[in-house]
This record gives structure tokens, sequence and C-alpha cells, in this order.
């Protein structure tokens, strides 16, 4: 798509439009019902980005009409524990602005702060210019964005890096949107010393937790994907595993539960291995016992 | 065809004096599958009337290895069952009543390493008049990589040839000096300059233009190279001439050659007309000196064109790529000479590509992996305009020189002006393709965009717009499809 | 006088928009873009100086802008040109190369000949901007 074509430019409209047209052409209902259908509870979220994608297609067809000739910001904050699907949100908020015409490529580039800060002086802006360079026309997810701000060390070279995005940010607005992720509030102690973020982040989404039955919906999915399946007394012994695995530190919600069944597939191959003289049946292979379940650290 | 039962005599009655049919004598394997290491021929046979097709395919593969008229005893001093070229396939000509395709297979040993001379006089040699053959051509042939490997390949190649010249990504742009007899020394190089300075790379002298009483070569290349040098220096962008150093000896092409050289011209040119071996001289000659080597196919005609007789052009590509040189007349399908769309695909692709698979629809027989021998840049000349430039680029790609002679010299408003014209129709036309714009669609309204801020181009368009070449080729693919007429 | 070096110096001087264009077809056929600047614009200078590395793996042509618009900043006054680098095997070159910035004035070149033996010639050819040092050829 040439560059300055990608962004729709305003063209004066002059009958009525038809917002499901709209909608369809845009390819956002397919892209939210698949939200829906892939993705275990979030419903918050679901519904946040629901609203921003009707306001950003509300905005598409204002600018069509030339009643607003101004790009809308988009760059956004994404707040919750880790594991409760930041990453796996922006991937599709990435495919939901390039549908809607507002991303050239909606490609996600995911980084950290040892991505873009550097170790030494003129180290950084390097850094960070590469990643910006790779990210254009698509996401910047920037994952604990605020370890790029430490306060303590009056050089640290975060800061540098910090002032590159906010410049690029403001300037190159449709070229590529900006996904800051982290802990809620470590979030807002960051925005209270870097006020230039705050004031360019258009939309904050916040992430709960997984609740029991979500965790275990997800565990679910995450079985079927892989063709194994719980038995019922192996369902409900997974039912108390997340009871007790949520109580203990560190616990890290969608990516505990799929550390979890690694670990149970591990000891399901592991009782099958053990006994060299059953015939295997198909059965066999896919179920999930309660003692696969039943074995881990958890329950000690 | 393939399934006609012959007995092929052989062990000692094979070698009893007197004259038997070629299929008897081991010329016809239809069970024979060419070895990797096999040159391989495929040729049009038109066998008199009455005369069997595959007594005649067998007696073609006879006369181009190792059989004579009559059975010789002294055959049996050698190997002769791997040194006898074995026809393994005749096919008829699908629409071609009274034609057979030939597929006969050569032992790599019956030819010398690296010789355009000795493989063209095996394969060509003597068969061509043989009396039972009405006609014959050899439409198409498939090199062993151990065979590639013998020779040179072309002296520079496209890519060195970019680079050095430092043009990427377009078409070079040529033309060759018109009229081409008469011109003296000056006004030849009057027609260089301006046609250099006005945008072209390339200038070229013609084919038949050597050393006569109107220009003797030293003038032309005396003032070819101001020429060149001055258009050099009112561009910044290198250019050069096509110095024709054609003579009648070796010893004078060579000294013809190296004034070309000390005056620093980056390239010379050479005919078709001078033979093989003297072809593979100047390859060499000119990768030992870092010049690019122009070989004008002047004389091809008179074998390529017919369809029933003589050599396909797609086999003296091939051969003109593993002899050495680095440009080649290989047709413009839009202009005024001989080229249907297909063929001259074909041929543009044995020249370009590292490796030919079989496109029977291009005339493409078999599969031909070049070994990575450099590439053989295609020239498209003759009777083409700025007109045609959506045409040319969407037919010939980009790596290829057009030339535009007429379409230079002939422009109204004076040569450089034309040469002007002709660049900036070639870099608008690159600019909106690699836009991923519909060039042959949208082609005549770009130019005409374009002609808006060059009046040079609005002068070509309006004078040439109506000029077109549609007649019926000659040379058309067996397995076309349709479509044989110019564009 | 005009340089006429690159694949579109006929045409105006290309628009960013152009620019981004062309650079996105080179990204999309995978090769690398490198800026590349001189105050030297001898045509046999091959090796000009190289703005950073070549941009391996973009998918946007905005990153290559956002370097050039950087490289423009710094060398207003110098030639700019943009190439685009093809690893494939059998061509292993640049396959496309085009000027996007060049100095106000273009004073041109000095061809100089020195006469020899017989009638013949030897060329040399000086861009007058190169009579100056090195980083200050085309200051005002």
């Amino acid at each position: 798509m040439p560059l300055e074509d990608a962004i729709d430019t305003p063209e004066a409209i002059a009958g009525p439009i038809d917002l499901r047209a709209e909608f369809a052409a845009a390819g956002i209902e397919e892209m939210l019902a698949e939200l829906d259908r892939e993705l275990i509870g979030l419903a918050p979220v679901k519904t946040r980005i629901r609203e921003i994608a009707s306001l950003l297609l509300i905005e598409r067809i204002r600018r069509k009409m030339g009643l607003s000739g101004a790009l809308p910001t988009l760059h956004m904050c994404f707040t919750g524990n880790p594991g409760t699907g930041k990453t796996t949100v922006a991937l599709r908020m990435a495919g939901i602005l390039h549908r809607l015409g507002l991303l050239r490529r909606g490609h996600l580039v995911s980084v950290t702060r040892d991505d873009l800060v550097g170790q030494y002086i003129g180290h950084t802006a390097p850094k960070t210019k590469e990643i910006l360079k790779k990210a254009m026309g698509g996401v910047l997810f920037i994952d604990e964005a605020y370890y790029l701000y430490r306060p303590e060390n009056e050089r640290d070279y975060g800061q540098e890096a910090i002032e590159i995005l906010l410049q690029v940010m403001e300037s190159q607005r449709d070229d590529l949107v900006v996904i800051l992720a982290g802990y809620g509030e470590r979030m807002d102690r960051f925005f209270d010393s870097n006020p230039g973020f705050r004031s360019r982040i258009a939309h904050h989404i916040d992430f709960p937790d997984y609740g029991d039955d979500e965790l275990l919906a997800l565990a679910e999915l995450m079985l079927q994907g892989q063709n194994y399946r719980f038995k019922p007394e192996a369902r409900d012994a997974f039912v108390r595993y997340i009871a007790r695995r949520k109580a203990q530190p560190r616990f890290a919600n969608a990516r505990s539960i799929r550390n979890a069944l690694d670990r149970v597939r591990l000891r399901h191959a592991n009782r099958l291995v053990s006994d060299p003289d059953r015939l295997l049946s198909a059965e066999d292979v896919v179920s999930i016992e309660a003692s696969d379940i039943l074995a881990s650290r958890v329950f000690a | 065809m393939n399934e006609q039962i012959v007995t092929t005599v052989r062990g000692k009655d094979r070698y009893k004096a007197g004259v038997m049919e070629y299929k008897r004598m081991g010329y016809w394997e239809p069970d024979y599958t060419p070895k990797d290491t096999d040159v391989i021929a495929l040729f049009r046979v038109t066998p008199q009337d009455g005369v069997d097709p595959i007594e005649a395919s067998a007696a073609v593969a006879g006369e181009s290895s190792t059989a004579t008229w009559t059975v010789v005893w002294t055959d049996r001093l050698t190997a002769a069952e791997k040194y006898r070229a074995k026809c393994y396939r005749v096919d008829p000509v699908p629409n071609g009543p009274g034609q057979y395709f030939a597929y006969i297979a050569y032992d790599l040993d019956l030819f010398e390493a690296g010789s355009i001379a000795n493989l063209s006089a095996s394969i060509i040699g003597n068969v061509f008049g043989f009396k039972p053959l009405k006609a014959l051509r050899l439409e198409d042939m498939r090199f062993p990589v151990a065979y590639v490997k013998t020779f040179q390949g072309p002296a520079t190649g496209i890519v060195v040839e970019r680079e050095r010249l430092d043009k990427f990504g377009r078409p070079l742009l040529g033309a060759t000096v018109k009229p081409k007899l008469g011109l003296s020394g000056r006004n030849y190089g009057r027609v260089v300059y301006e046609a250099l300075k006005g945008g072209l790379d390339f200038t070229k002298d013609d084919e038949n233009i050597n050393s006569q009483p109107f220009m003797h070569w030293r003038e032309r290349f005396l003032y070819c190279m101001e020429a060149v040098n001055k258009a050099q220096a009112a561009s910044g962008e290198i250019k050069g001439s096509y110095l024709n150093v054609t003579a009648a000896t070796m010893e004078e092409m060579y000294e013809r050659a190296e004034f070309a050289k000390e005056l620093g011209s980056v390239i010379v040119m050479i005919d078709l007309v001078i033979g093989y071996t003297a072809i593979q001289s100047m390859a060499k000659w000119a990768r030992r000196n870092d010049m690019i080597l122009h070989l004008h196919r002047a004389g091809h005609s008179t074998y390529t064109r017919q369809k029933s007789h003589g050599v396909s052009f797609r086999v003296i590509a091939k051969w003109m790529r593993l002899a050495g040189v680095d440009h080649i007349h290989a047709g413009t399908v839009v202009g005024k000479l001989e080229g249907d769309p297909f063929t001259t695909r074909g041929y543009y692709d044995v020249c370009r590509e590292d490796f030919n698979p079989t496109n029977l629809e291009h005339g493409i027989f078999f599969d031909q992996p070049w070994a990575s021998l450099n590439k053989l840049m295609p020239v498209a000349s003759g009777g083409i305009h700025a007109g045609q430039m959506h045409q040319l680029i969407d037919l010939l790609g980009e790596d290829v020189v057009l030339q535009f002679g007429g379409g230079t010299i002939g422009h109204p408003m004076g040569i450089a002006a034309g040469a002007t014209a002709n660049r900036v129709a070639l870099e608008a036309m690159i600019l909106a393709r690699n836009e991923g714009r519909n060039i042959l669609e949208e082609g005549p309204e770009i130019l005409a965009q374009a002609a808006n801020h060059c009046t040079p181009l609005k002068a070509a368009i309006d004078v040439w717009k109506d000029v077109s070449f549609n007649y019926q080729s000659t040379d058309t693919p067996d397995f076309s499809p349709a479509v044989s007429v110019s564009m | 006088m005009r340089i006429t070096q690159g694949c579109f110096s006929f045409l105006p001087d290309l628009t960013d928009g152009q620019i981004s264009r062309q650079v996105q077809y080179c990204l999309d056929k995978g090769w690398a873009v490198n800026i590349e600047f001189t105050d030297d614009p001898h045509p046999r200078n091959t090796f000009w100086d190289m703005w950073g590395l070549p941009m391996f793996d973009l998918p946007d042509a905005a990153g290559v802008m956002m370097e050039l618009a950087e490289c423009r900043r710094v060398y207003a006054d110098r030639y700019i040109r943009l190439s685009a680098f093809d690893s494939g095997h059998g061509w292993e070159s640049v396959k496309i190369s085009f000027l996007v910035n060049r100095p106000k004035e273009e004073p041109g070149f000095r061809l100089h000949r020195e006469e020899a033996a017989g009638r013949a010639l030897r060329y040399t050819t000086t861009a007058y901007a190169a009579d100056r040092p090195e980083g200050r050829r085309y200051e005002g």
C-alpha cells in the first residue's frame, strides 16, 4: 500500500453512510468476533476494544465526510498483572488498526527496556531508533515500560530512550502506535514522573485477573489446541490446583496455567512410558488423569 | 511413432561390409535414457516424401556423429557404442504435417572442451545438406553442467556491467548511429555526443561500420571517445559507445580493440559473422581487459528465421552465452524485426536466467542449468520508440538494453531531445511500475503525465504515436496456444 | 548543471511520498536499503560514505524515511542516494539506486585533455567542487 494513501485522506461525501457496510468493509466485526471466540474472559477488555474500534470507525467516517481532519491519537496503555493477555490483545489491536486503515502493516514489535536502552554513552539512541524503524507501520509494544525510568540514577540512559519515544509518538502518529504495558500501580507512578507519556496516551485498558472459572476454561482451550483433554476426575483436580496455585507467590494468570499444563503433559507421558507392556489406545494418549495433576508440588 | 519395431543389428553382423539402415546401426535407441552428462539436441526433421521419419532421424544422429553412408570396419577399433549419437525419441510436430521432432543424445566425449567451433561442427557440420531430408532445423540443445563449466561465459555479465556503469534498476538506453554509412568521423562523433549528452547510456556502431573510405576506424574511435568523455563530464554519468572492432583478420581486430582500450572505452563490439572462434577469442580478450563485449547478430536471420530449416536463434543464444559475449540482440517483439512474443521470451530467459526450466510454449525444450555462468544482457533494437515504453518494460523486464536508433536520431527537435524523451519515458515508467501501477494499462497516461514536464517526450509521442509493425511472425512456438502476431 | 546519476535523475526531484513508495517496493522485495552521501560526485566514485549500515528486515518505508530525514538534516549540502541490495544468489549486488538529495548549486565537471602520441587524447574528469577541501565543497 503506498505510504501516503494508507491513511484515508478526507474527501467530502454528501450522501448518508451505511454504517453496517462500513463495519463490514473494515472487517472489524469479524475481528471482534474472533477476539470473543478465542480469548476466554477479559469481558471489560473486550468491551473497551469494541468501544475503541467503534470510535475509530466513526472517526474514519467523519473524516470521509470532511468533518475532522486530524488523525486520532492511538497510543495506548495496557495495565494488569502478568499473564492477563496484554500481549495477545496488543497483537489483535494491531490487526484491528490495520483493518481500519490506521496502520499500514499491522505487525507487532514487542520489546522491554533492554531492547531500547544501551550500556554506554551513544549506545541508546541507535538502539531505540533501530527498534522504532522495525516497528514503523505497526505496533511497538513496550512491556513493563516503567523500567525505562530510573529516578534513582540521574544519568540513566533510559531517559534518552524516553525522549526519542516521546518525540516519535508525537511526530509520527500515522507511522506507528505505541502500547505501554505493565502493572497498574507502577504504570501510574511512571506517568506521574513522565507526564509527557500520559498526555500522548489516548486509551487505557485495564486487564483484570482471570476468575477461577476462566482459568479452567483457558486450560481446557489450551489442551484442546494440543489434542488433549481432562478426564472428569482430572478436571476436578485441576479446579483444586487453580485454587492452590493462586494462593502461592508469583502467580501469573494464563502464563502459570500454560506452564502447569506443560508439566502435566510431562507427567502424563512419563506415566505412559513407565508401563511399557500395556497396549496404548488413542484414548490413553489424549486423556489427562487426575494423578497427572495431583503429583504437582502445589499439592505437597 | 516411437513404438515402431526396429531390430538393431548387433555383434559382428553389424559390421558386415555394405549399406545398412541408420536405424538398424544403433542410431535409433528408443529405450535409451539420456545421461546427465549427455549433450542433447532437438531437430525438426522434414524427410523427403516416402522416407521413414525414424530412419531420417536416425540418419541425422548418425551423420552428426560417427556414421558415414556405408559400414566401415574401422568402427570396431573404437568404443563405437559410446560415440554413436542416439536418437531416442521422434514426435510428429503439432500442426506441422510432414515434420518430426527428433531428440538425439551425444556422449560428452564427442566434444572438445570449451569450443563452440567443435560443438557446431559436430551438430550442424554436415547433416543439413543430407539428401533424404527436405529440410532440417536445430531447434534446441541441452548442455550438461560438465560441459557448461568448460566455457568462460560472458566476459563481464549483467551484474558486473551494471556495477561498472553504476546504473541499476532500469533498462539501459542506447542508439545506433544513423545513417549507418557515409558519415565522416567528425560528423559521427557529433551524433554520439548529442545522444549521450541527451541521456542515453550507450551509442552503437552499426554492423557494417568497420573501416571504409568515408571513415577509417581510428577516426571513428577518436571522435567517439571525445564525445563519450565530453558527455560523461556533462552528465556526471558513465557513458559508452560500442566501437565495432570487426575486421578481416584476428590481428586487425586485436589492434582495434587495443586502441579502444587505450582510449578508455568501456565497451567494444563484434559481429556474429566473424565466426565462433573469433568470437571466443574476443570474449577472452574482453575478460582480460575489463571490457564489455557487445555482439551484433549480423547475418543470423539467414538461418534462424525460417521454421523448417536452419538453426533456431535460441540455440545461437545458448552458444553465445557459452562463448562469452556480454550483449546480444535478442528481439523486441514490438519493433520492426521478426519476433514472436513467446519465442522472444524464451531467448531472453536463455540469456538471463541461471536455470531454464522446460517451457514448450516459449520454445524451450529442455531444462538447462547454467551453473552460475554470467548472465548475458539482451539488447532490443529495431523500430522501437518512446511511446512503446510500457510495453517494452512489461515484455522485456529491466535487464535489457533498449536501443532507439531512429527513435532518438529522428526526433523532430534533434538528437539530444530524442535521447531525453527516451530517458524520461523510461524513468517515469520504472517509477510507476515500482509504485505498483499497472503500466500496461496505464502506460499511455503515465507517458502523457511525464510529457507535461518534458517537451521532447511530448513531441516524440506526437510524431510516432501511430507507428507499429503488425506482421505475422514466421518463427513461432509449436506449442503456443494462440497469439503469434506482434503487439 | 544537473548530475544524472541514479535511476530517476531525469524526472523532477522526487517528493518524500514518491521516495517512500520506491523504498517500500524495495522492502517488499526483501532488499536491504542503504543511505549513502558524498561531496565528490565523480562518476567513478563508487564508495560514497554510508549513513549507518544497510537497513535489513524493515517492514515499512517509514523507518528508512526517518533515517533519511536525519541524514538530510546533517548533510543537506551533499549528494545523498538510496540504494537497495539484493543478496539473492546470482545477483548479490545493488538492484536500484537513486538520488534523494543534491546540493543547491551543482558546478559540474572539468574535462581535462592531455595530448598523447598520434592524435590520441587522455581524458581526466574532475568535479569542480572537489577543488575545495572535503566537507566544505558545496558551502555557499
